[in-house]
């Protein structure tokens, strides 16, 4: 890695704190250097925010960026704007790692003679360019993913100016199939927006929503509020899940149908049959019966689809009785030869049933230049027939994302000028002649479109860390030096930043920065019908290959489409389903495990008609047998952390890339297709173990992932109305009792003994802190985790160490399928053997983290004081006292304790990652234990300006990193000695119980039981 | 028993024949001090280069961090605190042997007690070790001393690691004061036996000592009072170090059982190691007429007794598991012997609950070779009892979402087979300037046995 000009940062940002970030590093002295003239905006120690936004996926969620000091340490989510309101996933939490990111370009480069990418001076780059693409601007092309309107508007003017041949968008999850389903049956090609707060009942034919979907941190905020058992008497929405595996949305949903892949539109237009046999739409659907839906009675769909008769008889009742219900279209995954007829169908379900101008936002007119695989397949043709001499490449990296077959990286050859502008290298760069790296967001002006009439600003929070140009001004640069002074007028003059301002211009430019954008509704109207679109021919598609398993390509839910996979972060927070992280592998059911004789960790060859790739078989029972499915994002050959680089092996893959077994198919439209091939798979005979960090999803009864039948809910509420409000910490005895009969965990629930968690703190504390998990919100996504590393400054160890089950994770999230019950027979496989079945969803997602017991196993034990209770009643760890015997951790019973095995401190933050620590929590070094701590350091923060207006601190002024980014709230932080708090009142409801209550630990963290909706009822 | 000779004045016993026999004694027993054979170099060798192994490997660990063990969640004690017990246990029979069997005048101890108090010594040495080596930041292990300082850190006297520091230390110091003070008398023969630097050498260490009446006197006098010092500390270091595990509530440890299961697995292990260390010295220098049949039966009777108490142990833990009817309990000992770690659980029930009971017949008792094989496999059980204990016990705590499986690396099994070469060195050297068979002791039992006519 070359050497950074770290002296220049800390002119340019005035500050030369470094103290946190170097504590403890005891081999380099650094100055602290106080500044001689303080910038106005900044007091040392006071964080500044900057509202931007998040480019990670196209939800494009507002950002607070929070700095200290000049650099940026933390995203957060900004909460007036209306995709995330304040909330902020893994992704985006993560998002900060690419502008402190130890592989980034840090010039312009241009490949030598000799292979290697060499620096050159932007000038000689910028020239280069452009006497290149002067010489051929007919075979000059731009390829890159969607980028913000004003972006966009600027790349359509360089093209016109230039004449250059043309600008394809690439975006290999763009929603193609749905656009296009969109103009087939409303007559607008734009995509529409799910709104799904007042909903009551939901089917999800497989998009994979609150992982990898169109918006997942608002949808599952949405979700939340519609089935809030709060204010929903009757528990609130339910959510009907179709897909072929039990995604982490699907574990979230009341009722599974694992149809078969690719036949979801015979079964949205059976449902839509039978919800207007039962009265949907009052009659005024009743030509469609006799028309397209036909062919679509209950009984020869079901034969089709894979699921009883009577379940899509029982569902549609529900949908026609349902006053409002919404049904999804198929995700990524599940994108098939046929994806256009089949959202279409879906679409059409929602007709039906009323939803569309309701919950179905169809926005008015199409906005931007629209993604499409099939312009990209074309430039692909052209660039074999060698009519492309320059190609630039920006935010894309079709390299690693397009299938090989499609010969994308082969045809690059016959290019004469391969220009990336990415920041990072990747497989492109790998290709590229010359490299014009661009600005990361945080460094960068521009602007972001979530959805029409919700814009929003990205503004730079930090100085360019190195010698980048953001992508507009490169091409304003290239652009002026193709047209000279004389045509100079056809491209906007000054900086990419005064484009943005100009573009701003309509609005008071600085409150627009101040807020975040411009937030308005949707310009939505209900559309109409569109004569021609009732043309469907909804058929299950036809797959390529003659392999006996379905292969289900799913986008991982982390590394998306592979863009996460250089975020050390996103690699290291294992998968919420599988809790495998770092790897990819492919999910087999029991029954094919079986027959191929392999278990867990077996290396299994899938082989397709388009290649052949090997990965570790993850067995699961929430999958189908015709099926198997791998995560899309693995298998980069280039990146510190994508590749296995970091490790020693440079240009080796971590995992397979699921491309690899994937021709390029497009849909009927030629949007991108992903369900296509069929695979056969077989043992290698090779095994390795998994990096899996979890052992066993039966809880045994144990009290950790609890849930309440709604009936037992609304009877416990009752005898609370009546006088009968259990004691303070005695949970409602109705958790996980009724349907079960005896509690699973004998032995266990009849040992609780209340308590009151407001007591264990000291006498004249005003607070005793506390925390409350509603595992009914809990989708499991992983925010919470992303965001505790990067304010926690928890280091990443990387595959080798979580193979040895050695994160540092100071928040998991343990996934329990179903109650659970005392079973002696596992143990010596590892994993135990998943409890997963086939179309049965009982998911509990609980997030564990230091519990700060009242009465903590932890504390007697460790003979120097270095853990302790405080005065507020938290769980107190002095690092510097810590000796690392590690008791603490052994008698630590929900095993949230962490030890540093490896000088982690120095080597896990290769700079310049060390400038993104967050100074208030200190960097721990080899030997000691660590925890979390209830994000004591924003505990701290609120307790000066409480002191200063002579008040406590509020309720809810504290939010702990993990509360701040949860997308439904699932996650509460306050003070348990104010009765009125809203962790008090949650620990006191009917839902509330402690997790392993049993021991008699006293813990600080009320858990929320899941409540069980049970399936979808026909009346 | 025969019939007890008729007995013999006392005159007569240390008269002329007595002098004989004394010098034959001090030129049997200090003949184990002569030059070293070719044989000897060759296991010190061995022995030296396990311990050097073993530091360079700590040396290692120490720079790179303990990740180089086979740590895991939620595994964070490995080999090494298995080790520690497993050494401090061999720590106990040298105590017992000396203070114990002295105070109940169990005179057949005479000829193995120098050796076992030896062993006790060595192995606390080698047990305090890995505590050092166990600990994430030996740089900062200090601060578990109670010591003064301006900051006003203090130690937690609540936690069983401190009462461990204590009970370690006190029983060190107590073993080291008590083998000195056994070792003065033959010292002096040393020394008057001795040239050169080993004159220098030995008179130092003798003190003095000129075997007058007054300093016999208070030799005696002091060993009895140590003894009575000594006896509790025998039952208090094994119970403090199973407290360990025995405070904690991690299942498969949380019991009360454990102060006295430990001790007497530590008595058991401890006398095991005795014979296995004894029988090969015993062959190699010909100390058959010193360490009899007699010494081996009495022996044997003692693992025998103790393996009793220890499979006892074994059966009640899995009892109050079952009759607890608490599930945690239930389900770790379940998986205790038939989880995973099943190898480890029935090679420590085998080794030491079924081989002992060869002991009870005297043939057997007495039988070298069975009496060998028999006390190394206890000493193998031992070690895997710990193992066991700590391991499938922390493997299979509360939340089975981390549950673990913990593997030993080859950095923990080279430190392990260090300790061993360690313990081997230091007993090495100790044969070879030090009388292994306490010389004023045997003389004295000599005496005896004239005057009584043998009859004990």
């Amino acid at each position: 890695m070359a050497e950074i000009d770290r002296r220049d940062f800390l002119k340019l940002v005035g500050a030369g704190a470094g103290a946190a970030a170097a504590a403890g590093c005891s081999d380099k002295v650094e100055k602290l250097i106080p500044y001689v003239v303080q910038p106005e905006e900044i007091t040392p120690g006071v964080p500044v925010y900057y509202a931007s936004t998040c480019l990670e996926c196209p939800a494009r969620c507002g950002l607070h960026v929070k700095t200290r000091e000049g650099r940026p340490i933390k995203l957060e989510g900004n909460p007036d704007h209306p995709v995330n309101r304040g909330k902020l996933c893994a992704r985006g939490q993560a998002g900060i790692g690419r502008t402190y990111h130890p592989d980034r370009f840090t010039g312009p480069m241009r490949r030598g003679a000799d292979g290697t990418l060499q620096p050159v001076s932007w000038a000689d780059a910028v020239a280069e360019l452009a006497a290149e693409i002067g010489r051929a601007p007919q075979k000059t092309f731009l390829l890159g993913g969607e980028v913000g309107p004003t972006l966009s508007d600027l790349i359509e003017r360089f093209v016109r100016a230039t004449g250059i041949a043309g600008r394809t968008v690439y975006e290999p999850f763009a929603p193609e199939a749905l656009r296009e389903a969109t103009r087939s049956l409303f007559g607008v090609a734009s995509v529409p927006v799910f709104d799904l707060s007042a909903a009551e009942l939901i089917v999800d034919f497989g998009s994979d929503f609150l992982e990898s979907g169109a918006s997942p941190t608002e949808h599952a905020r949405q979700l939340a509020q519609a089935r809030d058992v709060q204010s929903h008497a009757g528990g609130g929405a339910r959510l009907v899940a179709v897909g072929p595996r039990l995604s982490m949305s699907v574990s979230n949903a009341d009722e599974w149908i694992p149809a078969r892949p690719g036949s979801e539109g015979i079964l949205a237009l059976a449902l839509a049959r039978v919800a207007i046999e039962k009265g949907a739409g009052a009659g005024e659907h009743q030509a469609l019966l006799g028309g397209l839906l036909a062919g679509f009675d209950a009984a020869s769909a079901a034969a089709k689809v894979g699921v009883p008769a009577e379940t899509i008889v029982r569902l549609g009742s529900a949908l026609a009785r349902s006053g409002r219900a919404v049904a999804l279209p198929p995700g990524v995954a599940l994108t098939s030869r046929r994806a256009v007829h089949t959202t279409a169908a879906v679409l059409l379900l929602n007709h039906v049933l009323g939803a569309i101008g309701r919950d179905v936002k169809v926005p008015a007119a199409a906005e931007g230049h629209p993604a499409s695989f099939r312009e990209t397949l074309a430039l692909i043709e052209a660039m074999e027939a060698g009519r492309v001499g320059v190609l630039m490449i920006h935010d894309a990296n079709p390299v690693y994302s397009i299938p090989e077959s499609a010969g994308f990286a082969e045809a690059l050859g016959q290019v004469k000028l391969v220009v990336s502008f990415s920041s990072i290298p990747d497989e492109t760069t790998e290709r590229a002649h010359l490299v014009l790296p661009d600005h990361t967001p945080l460094e960068s002006w521009g602007d972001a479109q979530a959805r029409p009439g919700v814009r929003s600003l990205v503004q730079p929070s930090v100085r360019p860390l190195f010698d980048t140009q953001a992508l507009g001004d490169t091409l304003l640069a290239v652009g002026r030096a193709l047209l000279g002074e004389a045509r100079a007028a056809e491209l906007p003059a000054g900086s990419f930043r005064s484009v943005v301002e100009a573009a701003w211009a309509g609005d008071d430019f600085r409150a627009a920065l101040q807020r975040g954008g411009r937030f308005g509704e949707l310009p939505a109207q209900p559309p109409s019908l569109a004569p021609g679109g009732l043309d469907l021919e909804v058929v299950a598609p036809k797959l390529t290959g003659e392999g006996s398993h379905v292969l289900v390509a799913f986008p991982h839910g982390f590394l998306y489409d592979g863009r996460g996979a250089n975020l050390p972060w996103l690699q290291e927070i294992p998968d919420s389903v599988s809790k495998i992280a770092w790897t990819s592998w492919v999910e087999i059911s029991p029954k094919s495990a079986e027959g191929l004789g392999v278990e867990d960790g077996d290396v299994v060859a899938v082989e397709t008609s388009a290649g052949r790739i090997e990965l570790q078989a993850f067995v699961r029972g929430g999958l189908r047998d015709d099926v198997v499915a791998i995560p899309i994002g693995q298998g980069h050959r280039v990146g510190r952390w994508s590749s296995r680089a970091g490790d020693g092996l440079p240009g080796e893959a971590r995992g397979a890339n699921v491309m690899d077994a994937l021709t390029a198919s497009v849909d009927e439209a030629g949007g991108r297709a992903w369900l296509t091939e069929n695979a056969s798979l077989s043992a290698t005979g090779a095994s390795r173990r998994l990096p899996l960090l979890q052992f066993s999803d039966n809880q045994r009864g144990r009290q950790l992932g609890e849930a309440i039948s709604l009936a037992a809910l609304a009877e416990a509420a009752h005898g609370a109305a009546e006088g009968e409000a259990p004691a303070h910490g005695e949970p409602a005895a109705h958790v996980e009792a009724a349907p079960h009969g005896e509690p699973a965990g004998h032995g266990v629930h009849e040992l609780r003994a209340p308590f009151d968690p407001a007591a264990d703190a000291a006498a004249a504390s005003p607070y005793r802190w506390g925390m409350s998990v509603d595992l009914d919100r809990c989708t499991g996504c992983g925010a919470c985790v992303a965001a505790c590393y990067v304010e926690n400054n928890i280091p990443v160890v990387g595959e080798e160490e979580v193979r040895r089950v050695r994160p540092m994770s100071w928040l998991r999230i343990d996934r329990w399928v179903g109650a659970g019950e005392p079973d002696l027979s596992p143990g010596r496989e590892h994993p135990a053997p998943s409890r997963e079945r086939l179309g049965e969803v009982d998911v509990r997602h609980a997030p564990m983290m230091c519990q700060q017991c009242g009465s903590a196993p932890c504390e007697p034990v460790c003979p120097v004081i270095a853990t302790y209770h405080n005065e507020e009643g938290l769980n107190g760890m002095a690092y510097n006292r810590c000796i690392g015997t590690r008791y603490c951790a052994n008698n630590c019973s929900y095993k949230v304790r962490r030890f540093n095995y490896f000088d982690n401190q120095l080597t896990r933050w290769p700079e310049p990652m060390r400038l993104m620590l967050n100074p208030d929590v200190t960097v721990r070094g080899q030997g000691v234990m660590e925890k979390c701590t209830f994000c004591v350091q924003r505990v701290a923060a609120a307790r000066q300006p409480a002191k200063n207006e002579g008040r406590p601190i509020r309720d809810g002024e504290v939010q702990t990193a993990c509360q701040q980014a949860c997308p439904t709230s699932a996650i509460q932080f306050g003070n348990l000695r104010d009765p009125q708090s809203r962790v008090s009142r949650d620990a006191a409801g009917q839902r509330s119980y402690y997790a392993l209550h049993a021991l008699n630990t006293r813990p600080a963290v009320s858990y929320l039981a899941k409540v069980q909706r049970g399936p979808v009822e026909e009346s | 028993m025969a019939p007890p000779p008729p007995a013999m004045p006392v005159a007569e016993a240390i008269a002329p024949v007595a002098a004989q026999r004394d010098s034959k004694i001090n030129r049997d027993l200090l003949s184990v001090m002569g030059r070293p054979t070719l044989g000897y170099l060759a296991v010190l060798g061995a022995a030296l280069f396990f311990m050097h192994l073993a530091g360079a490997v700590w040396i290692y660990q120490v720079y790179e961090g303990l990740g180089i063990a086979g740590y895991t969640h939620p595994l964070f004690w490995g080999v090494y605190i298995v080790t520690f017990v497993f050494w401090v246990g061999i720590a106990h029979a040298g105590t017992l042997i000396s203070a114990i069997l002295y105070l109940f005048r169990a005179k057949w101890r005479n000829a193995i007690n120098r050796g076992a108090e030896a062993m006790t010594v060595f192995a606390v040495l080698t047990a305090a070790q890995f505590l050092g080596i166990h600990v994430g930041r030996i740089w900062k292990s200090y601060f578990i001393l109670p010591y003064p300082n301006q900051r006003g850190l203090w130690v937690n006297f609540k936690s069983p690691l401190m009462w461990d520091t204590f009970a370690i230390s006190t029983y060190a110091t107590i073993s080291i004061v008590f083998f000195y003070i056994g070792l003065i008398p033959d010292l002096a023969i040393a020394r008057d036996r001795a040239t050169g630097w080993r004159k220098l050498f030995y008179t130092a260490l003798a003190l003095g000592w000129q075997g007058t009446n007054r300093q016999w006197k208070a030799h005696s006098r002091s060993v009895l009072h140590l003894s009575g010092l000594a006896t509790p500390l025998v039952l208090s270091v094994h119970s403090v170090v199973s407290w360990d595990f025995a405070m904690s509530i991690v299942p498969g440890w949380h019991a009360t059982i454990f102060a006295p299961y430990f001790v007497a697995g530590a008595i058991f292990s401890g006398f095991a190691m005795v014979l296995t260390v004894m029988i090969p010295l015993r062959r190699i220098y010909g100390l058959e007429e010193y360490i009899t049949d007699y010494h081996f039966d009495n022996m044997s009777r003692f693992i025998l007794l103790t393996s009793l108490i220890v499979g006892y142990a074994y059966a009640m833990e899995y009892f109050v598991a079952w009759y607890s009817g608490v599930e945690f309990e239930k389900t770790s000992f379940w998986l205790r012997a038939f989880g995973p770690y099943w190898f480890s659980t029935w090679t420590m029930i085998v080794c030491n609950t079924v081989f002992p009971q060869l002991f009870w017949f005297k043939k057997l008792r007495t039988h070298i070779p069975t009496v060998f094989v028999v006390s190394t496999l206890v000493n193998i059980g031992m070690w895997f009892e710990r193992y066991v204990i700590i391991i499938t016990g922390l493997s299979r705590e509360y939340n089975p979402a981390v549950w673990g499986l913990y593997t030993p690396t080859w950095a923990e099994l080279a430190i392990l087979a260090g300790s061993f070469g360690f313990f081997a060195t230091l007993f090495l050297i100790f044969i070879k300037i030090f009388p292994v068979i306490a010389i004023s002791e045997v003389k004295e039992l000599a005496i005896h046995e004239k005057a009584h006519g043998g009859a004990h």
